[in-house]
């Protein structure tokens, strides 16, 4: 601009002015109503979206498919166009070149004129520009693939120990017992008839802080028979997971802490009152995920009767049905007294249910099998 | 009134009507709502110092504490979820109103004389805004923010000639882990935020000497 141009965009700046409004309270009032709506707007994404929970940070779980913020994603996106030897255009020159071109921006667009129709060429740039993030922004949320294993996210103290317990029944119970009350080993390849010392007594727990209990879940104790459960060793369990479980073993066996209110329900085989009918989602399956499933899941030795679901209990197995509804001579029934019959010994192989947990179970083949409960 | 007295006796030694008449009682062109995104992200930003700040008290910079602590600002401490949400929220607000402030500012061509340092020092706090954003995704240490992280450092290391040195200087060695963490959080709650704070005051002071731009007619 010449110091002519300067000298009328002053002038007309000034009559702007002569004719406008206080700032205070005029404009500063525009502002305070906006500032109390993006407020108000906080508290409540805040109160109603919240902040999603993720699993804790795991460096050995490489299948995480990782996602920038949002605002990035178009960066992200753009390099999909620069593969190979050419990515650093994409890292490195269009990111520079674009902080430069914005920084110089008023020094050499020497256009002095403001009105949009006097600038076409610099408001139809920036449009594309803008157009092309935001497609980007879009096709990276299109085309990036949902998270595997996205499931909840335990987050409050019982939910952490609900989740262990039921890692525990999945991956410990087998050698460990449903209580961490040990005894002889059955039916685990290469710990046949091992005596396996109790994990839940005080000595144990006095003596083993968390990181210990963690540490000896992730990397196991091979020299003792114990293959590493952690992901990083080759075994199922993520961080967190292994977090969850420590925290249900330290709630759980530990006298020395207090069960806060609440978290002493979320474990509990729900009672059954005298006259309830027993159903599988109630009341079965969470005495078989706790006591059964161990074993009875894909890749063990069980005869493939699998016990995860309502039809796989009912339906599957090499001796099947082993449940049969209304006969209490069906298999599952005979072995959970702990007859010796041509379906197997006797269930569980190293300590049976307490008479309470079997009379569930035959209440509830006896009034049918039901799968929900009713109404 | 004890008030109508200590006015003039704290104005004679503080100034407080000279700033009153240079900071408030100044006219302004008349202007229309896309004015006030300026104000918003200040706004913005003054409320992630504050819960920022509520946030570093319970907040502990290591791997092995920092998730377990967000999840106790979550779920154990007061209104911690509230604080936590508004500034998670308050982040991705306050990049929305800075990109649209900016587009603002492009489209009404405001970045013209006499405003050019203004947008300069706009563009720069554009720049640690998105700093802030970059560092802060990291500090919760959960699976997002590790994964997000490692793959955007390791962006920045494809840069070429000086790619590896940027890598380790911004991991603290070849990988993520705890030295990473605490550079983030300190650039996350030091650097970053003095940055802006200077900046800001830059920014701010300029706005008020030229004065807030006009919408541009059509012989302007």
């Amino acid at each position: 601009m010449n110091d002519l141009q300067k000298a009328q965009y002053k002038e007309k700046y000034l009559r702007a002015k002569r004719n406008g409004e206080k700032f205070f309270p005029d404009s500063l009032y525009r502002d305070m109503l906006v500032m109390f709506a993006i407020f108000l707007l906080l508290v409540g994404l805040a109160a109603f979206v919240g902040v999603a929970a993720e699993p804790k940070a795991d460096p050995s779980d490489t299948a995480y498919i990782p996602r920038p913020e949002w605002y990035f994603l178009f960066l992200f996106e753009m390099l999909k166009f620069f593969p190979g030897s050419l990515e650093w255009v994409g890292t490195t020159v269009i990111p520079v070149a674009a902080v430069f071109a914005l920084l110089l921006l008023p020094f050499y667009d020497k256009n002095p004129a403001r009105h949009w129709k006097k600038r076409k060429f610099a408001i139809g740039f920036m449009s594309v520009v803008v157009a092309a993030m935001v497609f980007l922004t879009i096709r990276a949320v299109v085309t990036t693939p949902a998270q595997e294993n996205a499931g909840a996210v335990a987050t409050t103290l019982p939910a952490q120990i609900s989740a262990g317990q039921d890692i525990y029944s999945v991956q410990c119970a087998e050698c460990h017992g449903a209580e961490g009350e040990g005894g002889v080993i059955k039916g685990v390849k290469g710990l046949e008839g091992y005596k396996m010392k109790a994990i839940n007594s005080q000595d144990e727990m006095y003596t083993r802080m968390d990181d210990t209990l963690y540490n000896i879940v992730e990397y196991g104790q091979p020299d003792l028979g114990m293959p590493p459960f952690g992901k990083a060793f080759g075994g199922e369990l993520s961080r967190s997971d292994i977090d969850n479980l420590v925290t249900f073993m330290r709630y759980t066996w530990d006298n020395r802490v207090e069960v806060p209110k609440g978290a002493a329900q979320t474990n509990a085989i729900p009672a059954l009152g005298p006259n309830d009918i027993p159903s599988y989602d109630v009341n079965i399956a969470p005495i078989v995920k706790r006591y059964c499933v161990s074993c009875h899941r894909p890749g063990k030795e069980n005869n493939n009767y699998y016990m995860g679901s309502y039809s796989d209990l009912m339906n599957s197995g090499d001796h099947k049905p082993n449940i049969v509804a209304g006969d209490l001579n069906s298999n599952l029934i005979r072995m959970l007294h702990g007859e010796k019959i041509e379906a197997g010994g006797a269930m569980p192989p190293t300590k049976a249910l307490s008479p309470d947990l079997i009379s569930i179970f035959e209440r509830w083949v006896k009034a049918g099998a039901p799968e929900k409960p009713a109404k | 009134m004890i008030s109508k007295r200590m006015y003039p006796w704290l104005d004679e030694r503080l100034g407080l009507s000279g700033i009153y008449k240079t900071v408030l009682d100044r006219m302004v062109p008349k202007v229309n709502w896309w004015f006030t995104l300026g104000s918003a992200t200040l706004f913005l930003f003054a409320l992630q110092v504050v819960t920022g700040i509520m946030l570093s008290a319970y907040y502990v910079p290591s791997p092995d504490k920092a998730y377990d602590s967000i999840q106790y600002i979550m779920n154990g401490v007061a209104f911690g979820w509230l604080i936590r949400g508004i500034h998670h929220w308050g982040a991705t607000l306050m990049v929305i109103t800075v990109f649209l402030h900016m587009l603002r500012v492009f489209f009404y061509a405001a970045y013209k004389y006499p405003r050019e340092i203004t947008w300069t020092t706009g563009v720069f706090l554009l720049l640690a805004t998105l700093g802030m954003g970059f560092t802060g995704y990291l500090l919760p240490w959960d699976q997002k923010a590790y994964w997000a992280t490692t793959v955007g450092t390791s962006i920045a290391g494809t840069v070429p000639g000086i790619g590896e040195f940027i890598l380790r200087a911004l991991r603290g060695g070849s990988d993520l882990s705890g030295v990473t963490l605490a550079r983030f959080f300190s650039a996350h709650i030091w650097m970053f935020p003095a940055i802006i704070i200077a900046l800001i005051g830059v920014h701010i002071y300029l706005v008020i000497r030229i004065g807030i731009s006009s919408v541009p007619k059509e012989n302007d």
